[in-house]
């Protein structure tokens, strides 16, 4: 009871170990602005229709209001309306046509990944070029491709199948590899020596001879297969640290008392072990980000990824290479951008390491 | 030694059993098989009927269940036989293999020596240097070449150093007059073809070796025993090469093991960018036309090399370090 009272009368509690990391990550500018990057790709890809479409953000129809460009979400949010009444995706025109009290507020560039943008379809605005025609123009930021698609549209909305992959697929495979570390390495004995073998026996297999096959025998690819099998071949490194955590840990002083207090085997794996161990595994999760961007890249410039339409940076790079003679701008924006997002997760990997490994933190004072 | 080597030779056969029964069992089971996966089966008058694919199936053991169509590859392999290459014309896979050999070899093997010969005058310069405003600005750029993807750098180079300046040919390994060419002549042309790809292929790992050797020659820098022979007036650069950069020897001669595989199966997309007929490009177009046991062959090297390579870290680790011994 003392106990207690002493403890609750203690000074205001300092910072937490998260607290620690972010004040020694902040520290760090090239970890920042790296992050803040990212926030950037998040933010467009989340706002991608708003920033480049061919839908009205908001319009008035009829005396209702609807919302079309919920439509590059999901096909199914932008509302029947529009088909029943024949719009054939061409808002500007038909919206004055068949009613002229309507308005309507437009993305800031119109412009749609998924389609040319034709002539006159904006009163008065020329189509987009196609085949090898379509130079970067006050139209056409980034160009468009062969087909006269828009490249900034596509890279607009490819942003979202770029951080979708790296989050997604790390998720799948930070849950794959933790649970088959944490086993692992907290359980030991045969159950140990099993799963070591499991994680040797995936480590032997080459990661891309692996991604391909499974890749081939699909018929149709959607993004969701390409995270799924991204994931679920590259957990391997994230598994053999969280049994090396876990090996570590499970001696620790802490443990035996939760042990000692009754504490149920998963409970002290995943509350008190998997708590302390986070910080080093968050590391080769981010590391694994850039990794999986790449390789779904690398996947949809084989014309292995998901199947069209899919305005993927690989793909841009693809139709580039098709006609690398003249088209460049197919090359030197998607690449960019994709060299970008990689650089920007693993300068956070690193900041990230540094800020949470205490060995480091040592070195630097 | 001995009695490891052989447990660990023993392991590492069962992990091939385990590895290529997965991938065969993968492989059968994509749609198509290579009788209906080749383009040239579209072309009507080369289209053969129902009849004459059951009984072609029948020939190459289609219609058997993967798994005992598993074992007859096993068998053969053993046998030092890694099957027939049904949409090539029933060519020998090993030949077929064979013949992509020495131009992957080409790449990797250059990308390895201008690595090692590269990476560690860089890292010891920047240990030696550390802090110093140039060494800040390479290590910058080593940075961003190790985050810049292979492919994208080869698509930059193919722009900058094929299509604008026009000095160096876009893809393929010879030209088209390589017939005709001395012999001088032939080794320049594929030397013009061959320097983007080893370019491609060597700055990501020079970077990252690069890096390495510093972070490495870092902590060992801190050592008691630097400290001694700094205060026994041994020459600054002497203790760099000699008593601290034999120290960090250990962790970069295990790399050489890790990195072998990686040197001929990571090359799929960079053998396609450049045309470059190797095995990565060979795996690539055996996937598309489903030709089972070349993809099976190429698996089965691709393994070998991935264990062998793990092996001889481990070998070269107590090699390096008379501290390590195996038992």
């Amino acid at each position: 009871m003392t106990n207690d009272a002493q403890l609750t009368t203690e000074p205001a509690a300092s910072r937490g170990f998260w607290g620690e990391a972010w004040q020694r990550f902040r520290r760090r500018k090239l970890g920042m602005a790296a992050m803040l990057f990212v926030v950037f790709l998040c933010l467009v890809a989340t706002f991608a229709p708003m920033i480049v479409g061919t839908k009205p953000i908001v319009c008035k129809y009829q005396g209702k209001i609807y919302f079309p460009a919920m439509g590059y979400y999901v096909r199914s949010w932008e509302n029947p309306i529009f088909r029943k009444d024949r719009f054939r995706n061409t808002y500007p025109k038909n919206l004055k046509k068949k009613d002229p009290e309507s308005w309507a507020l437009w993305p800031l560039v119109y412009q749609d990944p998924y389609r040319r943008v034709r002539d006159d379809e904006w009163p008065g605005r020329p189509g987009n070029p196609s085949g090898t025609k379509g130079h970067p123009s006050g139209l056409n930021f980034f160009g468009t491709d062969q087909v006269g698609f828009d490249v900034f549209a596509q890279l607009v909305h490819g942003t979202q199948i770029a951080l979708s992959v790296g989050f997604i697929s790390m998720s799948i495979a930070g849950v794959i590899g933790i649970t088959i570390g944490a086993l692992a390495g907290y359980l030991g004995g045969w159950v140990d020596v099993v799963l070591s073998r499991v994680i040797e026996l995936v480590m032997c297999i080459p990661s891309l001879v692996l991604i391909l096959a499974l890749v081939a025998m699909l018929d149709e690819v959607s993004n969701f297969h390409l995270m799924a099998i991204v994931g679920i071949t590259s957990w391997t490194g994230i598994a053999r640290l969280a049994r090396a955590e876990f090996m570590k840990l499970k001696q620790m002083e802490f443990i035996v008392a939760a042990r000692a207090m009754g504490a149920s085997q998963w409970r002290i794996m995943f509350r008190h072990v998997l708590r302390n161990a986070l910080a080093p595994i968050l590391v080769p999760i981010t590391f694994g980000i850039a990794a999986a961007i790449l390789i779904e890249s690398g996947l949809s410039y084989l014309g292995f990824g998901a199947s069209p339409p899919n305005p993927s940076w690989g793909t841009l790079l693809k139709s580039g290479r098709s006609a690398i003679q003249q088209t460049w701008w197919l090359i030197v924006f998607p690449g960019t951008a994709i060299f970008l997002t990689v650089l920007a997760y693993n300068l956070i990997g690193e900041g990230l390491q540094e800020a949470t490994d205490p060995r480091l933190r040592q070195d630097s004072h | 030694m001995l009695h490891y080597l052989i447990r660990r030779l023993g392991i590492g056969l069962l992990t091939l059993l385990l590895i290529t029964f997965l991938v065969y069992g993968l492989v059968r089971h994509m749609p198509g098989t290579p009788l209906t996966a080749d383009p040239s089966m579209m072309d009507p008058s080369k289209q053969i009927t129902p009849e004459e694919i059951v009984r072609l199936e029948k020939l190459y053991g289609f219609d058997k269940p993967w798994y005992q169509a598993y074992f007859v590859w096993l068998n053969n392999v053993v046998r030092f036989d890694l099957g027939k290459s049904i949409s090539q014309n029933n060519a020998s896979v090993s030949k077929l293999i064979a013949d992509r050999i020495p131009a992957t070899m080409l790449l990797s093997i250059s990308s390895l020596v201008l690595t090692y010969l590269f990476s560690i005058p860089i890292g010891l310069w920047s240990t030696v240097k550390s802090g110093s405003k140039a060494e800040r600005t390479v290590s910058s750029i080593l940075y961003m070449l190790y985050s810049l993807p292979s492919f994208v750098a080869a698509l930059f180079l193919q722009i900058l150093f094929a299509v604008k300046l026009g000095w160096l040919p876009l893809f393929g390994m010879t030209g088209d007059d390589f017939e005709s060419l001395s012999m001088m002549g032939k080794a320049w042309d594929i030397f013009l073809h061959a320097a983007m790809p080893i370019a491609c292929f060597t700055y990501g790992s020079l970077a990252y070796y690069s890096r390495f050797i510093r972070a490495n020659m870092q902590e060992v820098v801190r050592q008691d025993y630097i400290r001694t022979a700094r205060a026994k007036g041994v020459s600054p650069t002497n203790i760099v090469v000699h008593h601290a950069f034999r120290n960090t020897l250990i962790p970069l001669v295990t790399l050489i093991g890790l990195t072998l595989p990686s040197l001929l199966s990571g090359a799929v997309i960079l053998e396609q960018i450049f045309t470059w007929p190797g095995m990565g490009r060979l795996y690539f177009e055996a996937i598309g036309r489903r030709d089972y046991d070349t993809i099976m062959g190429l698996t089965l090297i691709f393994s070998v090399l991935t264990l062998l390579g793990q092996l001889l870290a481990d070998v070269l680790y107590a090699v390096v370090d008379p501290r390590v011994t195996y038992h």
